[in-house]
């Protein structure tokens, strides 16, 4: 039968595995902020569109990664504040 | 080199280095943490942060489409400079992006600065490993404690695929019960992607949905020996996902379910592929995909 310490444990296990996944998200960020540069001084003066539609995709892919650690936190928090009232 | 090759090389450079990999891990230990949360709130109506984990996968997902776009612009922009041959994909790494070393992955920043609260689910994870695999856990150390192995979750992987290889279920018991529960656990996310791709190496293509019943016959006889406790149902949704199609609707299987047989079915498909457990070292030669093997 389940306890209240193996329900909070189950709970912590997989906050343990977001905050990996959170790393892994800044991780990535960081990673995409060089290549940015990277690029950007490399294409600098193409008028081509494939270069435009490479520097639109990789500051979506950002965006997107923002927006994915801020729901992460979210969902820590009410974890958390689930596991505060057991 | 002349100019134009030089920024050819630079374009490649940066686009083989857009971190495509971490992303694919990020997505795997969401996936793997919202399995865990649904299996935990399964009689609860607090939600437990899962909808909020469901969205922050969906934007994993889609910033991975993104940075493949964005690889796909430079592809076709090395074409426009007619530096073709610079153009051409490079193999695709992404499926071992979760198997490196501990000291290789992106490092949770708390951890660095404390340790994490000590295990307190090993009575619970052992009890699961002793249903599924039949397999005792080993006698207690002296002042009733567990020897725990330190291992990662990769490192498990492998001894659990070379478990398989051998086709001794008693070692495979041990390597399992021989881990803490969140390393084992763990295991659902590092073999997601490691399942798509070997499936697809042993299919010759991408699985779809027409390929379930082959791979159902490829691997489901050896994993139900090797796991005799394991619930048909499990399987049923890991093969299901690996062929992209809705699994069969049921109760969320307990997460050291789901954990222990995507392992085990890992070590059948490299089995199949007659492949060696160390072939999941990231450090290894990335394997040459077969067209068409039998299944």
């Amino acid at each position: 039968m389940a306890s209240v310490a193996e329900v909070r444990a189950a709970v912590d296990a997989a906050l343990q595995q977001v905050t990996e996944g959170q790393a892994a998200i800044q991780a990535a960020r960081e990673k995409l902020g060089e290549a940015q540069q990277s690029l950007a001084a490399a294409l600098d003066g193409s008028a081509n569109d494939a270069v435009g539609a490479a520097h639109s995709a990789l500051s979506q892919a950002d965006q997107q990664l923002e927006e994915c650690l801020g729901a992460t936190l979210m969902a820590v928090e009410q974890a958390q504040t689930y596991t505060a009232t057991l | 080199m002349s100019l134009l090759q030089e920024l050819g090389a630079q374009l490649r450079a940066a686009s083989d280095e857009l971190p495509t990999g971490l992303v694919s891990v990020a997505m795997e230990r969401l996936r793997s943490a919202t399995e865990l949360l649904n299996w935990v709130r399964q009689t609860s109506v607090d939600p437990i942060g899962v909808p909020q984990l469901g969205n922050a996968t969906e934007h994993a997902e889609h910033a991975a489409a993104a940075l493949r776009l964005a690889q796909d612009a430079i592809a076709a922009y090395l074409a426009a400079l007619g530096l073709a041959a610079d153009a051409a994909a490079p193999p695709d790494r992404d499926w071992k992006a979760g198997l490196g070393k501990e000291d290789e992955q992106p490092a949770p920043a708390e951890q660095q600065e404390h340790k994490p609260p000590p295990e307190r689910l090993g009575p619970w994870w052992r009890e699961r490993v002793e249903k599924l695999t039949g397999e005792a856990p080993p006698p207690a150390q002296e002042g009733g404690a567990q020897q725990e192995r330190s291992a990662t979750t990769a490192e498990l992987l492998r001894r659990v695929a070379a478990g398989v290889r051998s086709g001794d279920r008693a070692r495979l018991g041990r390597d399992l019960h021989g881990v803490n529960a969140a390393t084992g656990l763990g295991l659902s996310a590092v073999s997601s992607p490691v399942l798509q791709r070997l499936a697809g190496d042993l299919l010759g293509h991408e699985p779809g949905p027409e390929d379930l019943p082959r791979l159902r016959t490829a691997a489901g006889g050896r994993v139900k020996s090797l796991l005799p406790g394991t619930p048909p149902a499990v399987l049923d949704t890991l093969l299901a996902r690996i062929c992209r199609t809705p699994p069969a609707k049921g109760e969320p299987a307990h997460p050291a379910d789901s954990a222990v047989t995507a392992s085990v079915l890992t070590g059948v498909l490299l089995a199949r592929l007659g492949r060696d457990p160390e072939t999941l070292d990231p450090s290894a030669p990335e394997p040459l995909r077969p067209r068409g093997v039998d299944a």
